[in-house]
């Protein structure tokens, strides 16, 4: 079992390496299956974890592995250690899953492109990350793969770098996710303060209030970064920027959830801090709303399924804030699935119409790639949620768990449905305007069908794997009959809200029911055309720029900094610093040629000078005597 | 093996510049001294007992045996980890300048050569007149090095060099003589502790002239851009390190009382000369102001650490000293190589350069993730030590230092993407090649230190104080 997770660990950030150190001596296509493999010999590993897990009775499935001594100083120790237990090894089976098979998909996406060994590179050392992320065996191994996986989204993001936009979009992301860092270490001295260290055990110890408050608020902080909630949302669309395979992995399936286990992993210090937890699911309920809203007017098809992503993230924290840590769990795991397969089967799109994005220049695309329209269609139903697809059975028990959480839980519940309305209104607005009605001009003249060669066999099958399991993924849990996902996860995080049967019922029902009318509105409004969508130029423009959250931020804080920055060099350095110490040159000088003139030549100047410092001496010896 | 440590560079100083040999075989002969001595101090690890710790390889000698000044010089834990960063660095430094081949070369070399023993001493010198000879010493070559083969304002800079520098070091030598009298004796393992603010401000004085810490770094972003590039990494990577070492060996350890009453005005000095440096260095217009700036800013942090008096601090700024050292050096060398191609280095004028350049754009990847803290690295190790250090002082200052791990991410990047990003550059040819072997075979082992410490940062803060408690060393004055 702990080979499993050391070889889960190490195998892509040996791949990683070999890539870089090899250069030119390795081809393109032998990178591309170098990173392929290593990702499949991780979830090799982590099955291998997985089932020796099964093995064991529930109370034994906690083990720690350290290497050796990381970090010391003083008295405070921290090992490189991971951690294998049933929440880890969860993680560790989708990362590696879905991760090996978004590489896979990779070879054929990123094919022809010049750099494919430094992208393929870059994905392997992402994929190290983000285990090292979930299977740190204590906060600062978490912290250290927490950092790690926003250098590689950095990295990622700004794949294409001679574009000034992917960079900035790369900067802007590493930027805000340095401020959750920040905030995930200053909780972490606090913990070094009082408790002498960092593991996960002691976050269930005593703390005061505050204490307790400000370490969740710390996490938190860094979780909202991470997983582009309110108020640090605003990196996550620009992400688009890089290659879709990566907006499917990073931007969807893996690192924005980090967050979300984040949350369960040190539920302890929430439970203790339960204002703090609200405030969790609060941002997730805000969040889902937002990013619902803004998805509405989105015009480019990553753009669309990013603030769905957002969307689905700030549904993940509401369960989890709430304490419905295994349902939060579920949907992160059913959300990997048909997240990543929709965004594949818009790389798809996109790679058939010449790298175009905006939805505007599709449409009629149902008839020329039909396999890939399904498989967008399956993504699609699962992502609103209805039955027997996955988003149904996991998306549910979330609203469920709100409606056990007192008055403010109702207030919750209210705002996630009204979400599942949107869910169903922007999702297919999407659907219908990229693959209904007629093939517009735009298609007809750049539709390049995908070549069912090695290439295209790369990209299809990923995809076809994901379709099923967001058809299947949902299964194995349905609340009211069985929770196997509960189960497994009840010895690291018992879920503090337990629905009834009554409250699973009567939410699913009214979520299934709001989808589908959001799915009939989009019908009426984007295939047949019934209505013609309202224009309300206020709320369209409040919509397009996003909530006016980046300008907000600009205002605030860019401009600011930037403005004190030169007030600084104008201020102080230049005209004290700088200034002063070239004055100080030119007065030694000056003191030097005043100090020359003593030099007269004259001797009875000299003797005078001997004489009379002769006395003062004679004086000082005798009056200090 | 202390001794010899010192002399031997010392020694081939001396043999090129009497021999009257020729450029290359000059040059060789240096490097080969810079090697072996590097392997010396190989040596010095594999053999110093750190399950003991202590001070080992002591050597002493009586010099003015009616003031009970002596030639004593000996290594502690955390001296062996700052000479070897000091031998490395120059290693590399003496490599480039081989590599680049500077005019009259057997003075530079023989300087650099000088300069490295002059270091070392400094880091293992026992006695304070010793270590004053050796910090002086030190100084000399580099007002040559920077007032003969820097820039075209190397004038100017040297002039402000040597006036901040000989300020400090004339205080220094004040606060020698009065406490070294006062105590009868100049040996720093016998001299007992102090608790006279006067003494104790002089050698703070020339330690935070060295450093520097806010607002006495005016000499910085002349010195640091008219030097020739190792020279400027020696001064920020070596050099600043004396002073850090100072205030830990002499400062902290020698004053326990004035430590407490100037503590706070320190740390916020220190606190502010961080931020001041990470804002600077956010809008310097050119590659050597980006990481001169924030050398002052990671000054500042090592000087945080410090004067937080406690075992994380102590553990977490010799770590950081190690790192910033290696990063510094590994940075300004790039520098060179890069305004060697493109004879400019604002950054206005350059970009693009990664494509078609992946060595140079791997190594200046790497060194920068490292030197913006990311976590797993070492340097974010060296960080969150010293920012766990500070928070015991009072959460503000740990704060304040977690807000400038959020700048250090934004000039970092900013330097990258205007470097190797975005669409090429006016000076940036085509004809600007990739990193050459021999430019790789100086950088590519700087950075693979930094990497093996960022997989093992417990070696240097395991082994630097005495069974890990530097508290105890520190506070007993290394006895």
């Amino acid at each position: 079992m702990i080979y499993g997770a050391w070889i889960c660990l190490l195998s892509p950030l040996a791949a990683a390496g070999l890539i870089t150190l090899a250069g030119k001596r390795i081809t393109r296509r032998g990178a591309g299956y170098l990173a392929t493999l290593s990702c499949f010999v991780s979830f090799g590993g982590a099955i291998a974890a997985f089932i020796s897990l099964l093995g064991r009775s529930s109370e034994q499935r906690s083990v720690v592995s350290t290497a050796w001594l990381w970090i010391t100083g003083g008295s405070y120790r921290s090992g490189f250690e991971v951690l294998i237990d049933p929440l880890s090894v969860m993680m560790m089976l989708i990362v590696s899953g879905v991760g090996a098979l978004i590489v896979l998909y990779s070879i054929g996406y990123m094919d022809g492109d010049k750099e494919e060994r430094r992208y393929f590179a870059y994905m392997a050392l992402f994929v190290f990350s983000m285990l090292l992320l979930v299977q740190g065996g204590n906060l600062l191994i978490l912290l250290a793969g927490w950092g790690m996986v926003g250098l590689s989204s950095y990295l990622l993001i700004g794949f294409w770098h001679e574009r000034p936009s992917a960079i900035a979009a790369a900067k802007k992301a590493f930027i805000m996710n340095a401020l959750g860092d920040a905030a995930m270490a200053l909780a972490l001295f606090l913990l070094i303060q009082k408790a002498g260290s960092v593991e996960f055990g002691i976050l269930g110890g005593e703390y005061t209030s505050t204490v307790a408050n400000l370490v969740a608020l710390g996490l938190l902080g860094g979780a909202v970064a991470k997983s582009a909630q309110l108020p640090l949302q605003t990196w996550l669309p620009d992400a688009m920027e890089g290659p879709t395979p990566v907006s499917a992995l990073i931007h969807a399936a893996t690192m924005v959830t980090a967050g979300v286990y984040l949350i369960v992993r040190t539920h302890a210090i929430f439970e203790q801090a339960p204002k703090v937890a609200d405030l969790a699911a609060g941002l997730g309920a805000g969040t889902l709303l937002i990013a619902g809203l803004v998805a509405l007017v989105q015009v480019d098809i990553k753009r669309v399924i990013a603030y769905s992503t957002m969307s689905q993230i700030g549904y993940m924290f509401l369960g989890v804030g709430l304490g419905a840590y295994a349902n939060g769990m579920f949907h992160l795991m059913t959300h990997a699935f048909f997240k990543a397969l929709l965004f594949m089967a818009a790389g798809i799109v996109i790679h058939s119409l010449t790298d175009e994005q905006d939805i505007r220049k599709m449409g009629g695309l149902r008839r020329l790639m039909p396999r890939t329209f399904i498989a967008f269609l399956i993504g699609a139903v699962a992502l609103v949620g209805l039955p027997p697809f996955a988003g149904f059975f996991s998306k549910d028990s979330i609203l469920a768990a709100a409606m056990d959480h007192g008055a403010y839980g109702y207030v919750l519940w209210v705002v996630g449905l009204a979400g599942t309305f949107l869910t169903g209104l922007y999702t297919f607005r999407l659907v219908f305007l990229v693959f209904w009605g007629e093939p517009s001009a735009f298609v007809h003249e750049h539709f390049h069908a995908l070549k069912p060669d090695l290439s295209g066999m790369t990209m299809g099958v990923p995809v076809a794997v994901l379709a099923v399991l967001s058809v299947i993924g949902g299964w194995i849990q349905f609340a009211p009959l069985w929770h196997p996902v509960e189960t497994w996860l009840q010895s690291v995080a018992e879920p503090v809200v337990t629905p009834t049967n009554w409250q699973e019922g009567i939410s699913s029902a009214l979520a299934v029911v709001l989808g589908l009318l959001g799915i009939y509105v989009a019908w009426a409004l984007y295939a047949v055309k019934t209505f013609s969508v309202p224009r309300l130029a206020f709320a369209q423009r409040l919509l397009e720029h996003k909530f006016y959250f980046d300008e907000l931020y600009d205002t605030l804080f860019y401009r600011p900094a930037v403005w004190m920055t030169k007030g600084l060099y104008r201020g102080v350095e230049d005209p004290l610093i700088a200034e002063s110490s070239a004055s100080l040159g030119h007065d030694t000088r000056d003191l030097g040629r005043f100090v020359a003139r003593l030099q007269t030549g004259l001797l009875r100047t000299y003797v005078l000078a001997i004489a009379s410092s002769a006395a003062v001496l004679a004086i000082v010896f005798i009056t200090v005597k | 093996m202390t001794t010899l440590l010192i002399l031997l560079p010392l020694a081939a100083a001396l043999v090129i510049w009497v021999l009257p040999l020729n450029d290359i075989s000059a040059g060789a002969l240096a490097l080969l001294a810079a090697l072996v001595e590097v392997g010396l101090w190989i040596q010095l690890v594999v053999r110093y007992d750190f399950a003991q710790g202590g001070l080992q390889f002591s050597q002493q000698q009586s010099w003015f045996s009616d003031l009970h000044v002596s030639y004593h010089v000996g290594v502690y834990g955390f001296s062996v980890w700052l000479v070897g960063l000091t031998v490395v660095a120059m290693a590399a430094a003496i490599a480039y300048g081989f590599w680049v081949g500077r005019d009259r070369v057997r003075a530079y070399m023989g300087l650099m050569l000088f300069l490295t023993g002059a270091v070392v001493g400094v880091f293992t010198a026992q006695d304070l007149l010793l270590f004053y000879a050796f910090f002086e010493a030190m100084m000399i070559p580099l007002y040559v090095l920077v007032g003969v083969w820097g820039g075209p304002g190397r004038m100017g800079a040297t002039l402000k060099f040597v006036l901040y520098t000989m300020a400090g070091s004339l205080l220094m030598l004040a606060s020698i003589i009065v406490y070294g009298l006062s105590q009868n004796t100049f040996d720093l393992t016998e001299i007992g502790q102090s608790s006279s603010d006067w003494v104790f401000l002089g050698f703070v004085a020339a330690f935070a002239i060295k450093a520097p810490l806010f607002p006495l770094h005016g000499w910085l972003p002349d010195a640091y851009r008219e030097s020739s590039p190792e020279v400027a990494a020696i001064l920020s990577g070596v050099v600043s390190k004396a002073a850090a070492y100072g205030f830990l060996r002499i400062a902290i350890a020698k004053f326990p009382d004035p430590v407490q009453h100037y503590r706070v005005p320190i740390l916020a000095l220190a606190a502010i000369g961080l931020i001041y440096g990470s804002l600077l260095a956010f809008r310097a217009p050119d590659i050597r102001g980006v990481i001169a700036y924030s050398s002052l800013a990671q000054m500042g942090l090592i000087t945080m650490g410090l004067f937080a008096v406690n075992d994380l601090g102590f553990d977490g700024a010799v770590l950081q000293m190690v790192n910033h050292g290696l990063v510094s050096t590994t940075l300004f060398l790039l520098a060179g190589m890069v305004e060697r191609r493109t004879l400019t280095g604002e950054l206005s004028r350059l970009g693009g350069m990664a494509r078609g350049r992946p060595a140079l754009a791997t190594v200046l990847m790497t060194t920068g993730v490292i030197a913006l803290a990311v976590p797993l690295s070492s340097a974010f190790a060296g960080e969150f030590l010293i920012l766990a250090a500070v928070f015991r002082q009072g959460w503000g200052w740990s704060v304040v230092g977690a807000v400038a791990i959020v700048l250090a991410a934004a000039y970092i990047l900013r330097l990258i993407s205007a470097l190797l990003h975005r669409e090429v550059g006016p000076a940036v040819s085509d004809s600007a090649l990739d990193l050459r072997p021999a430019e790789l075979g100086v950088v590519v082992p700087l950075v693979a230190c930094l990497l093996a410490l960022s997989a093992w940062p417990a070696a240097i803060t395991e082994h630097s104080f005495r069974h890990d408690r530097g508290q105890t060393d520190v506070t007993q004055g290394f006895k």
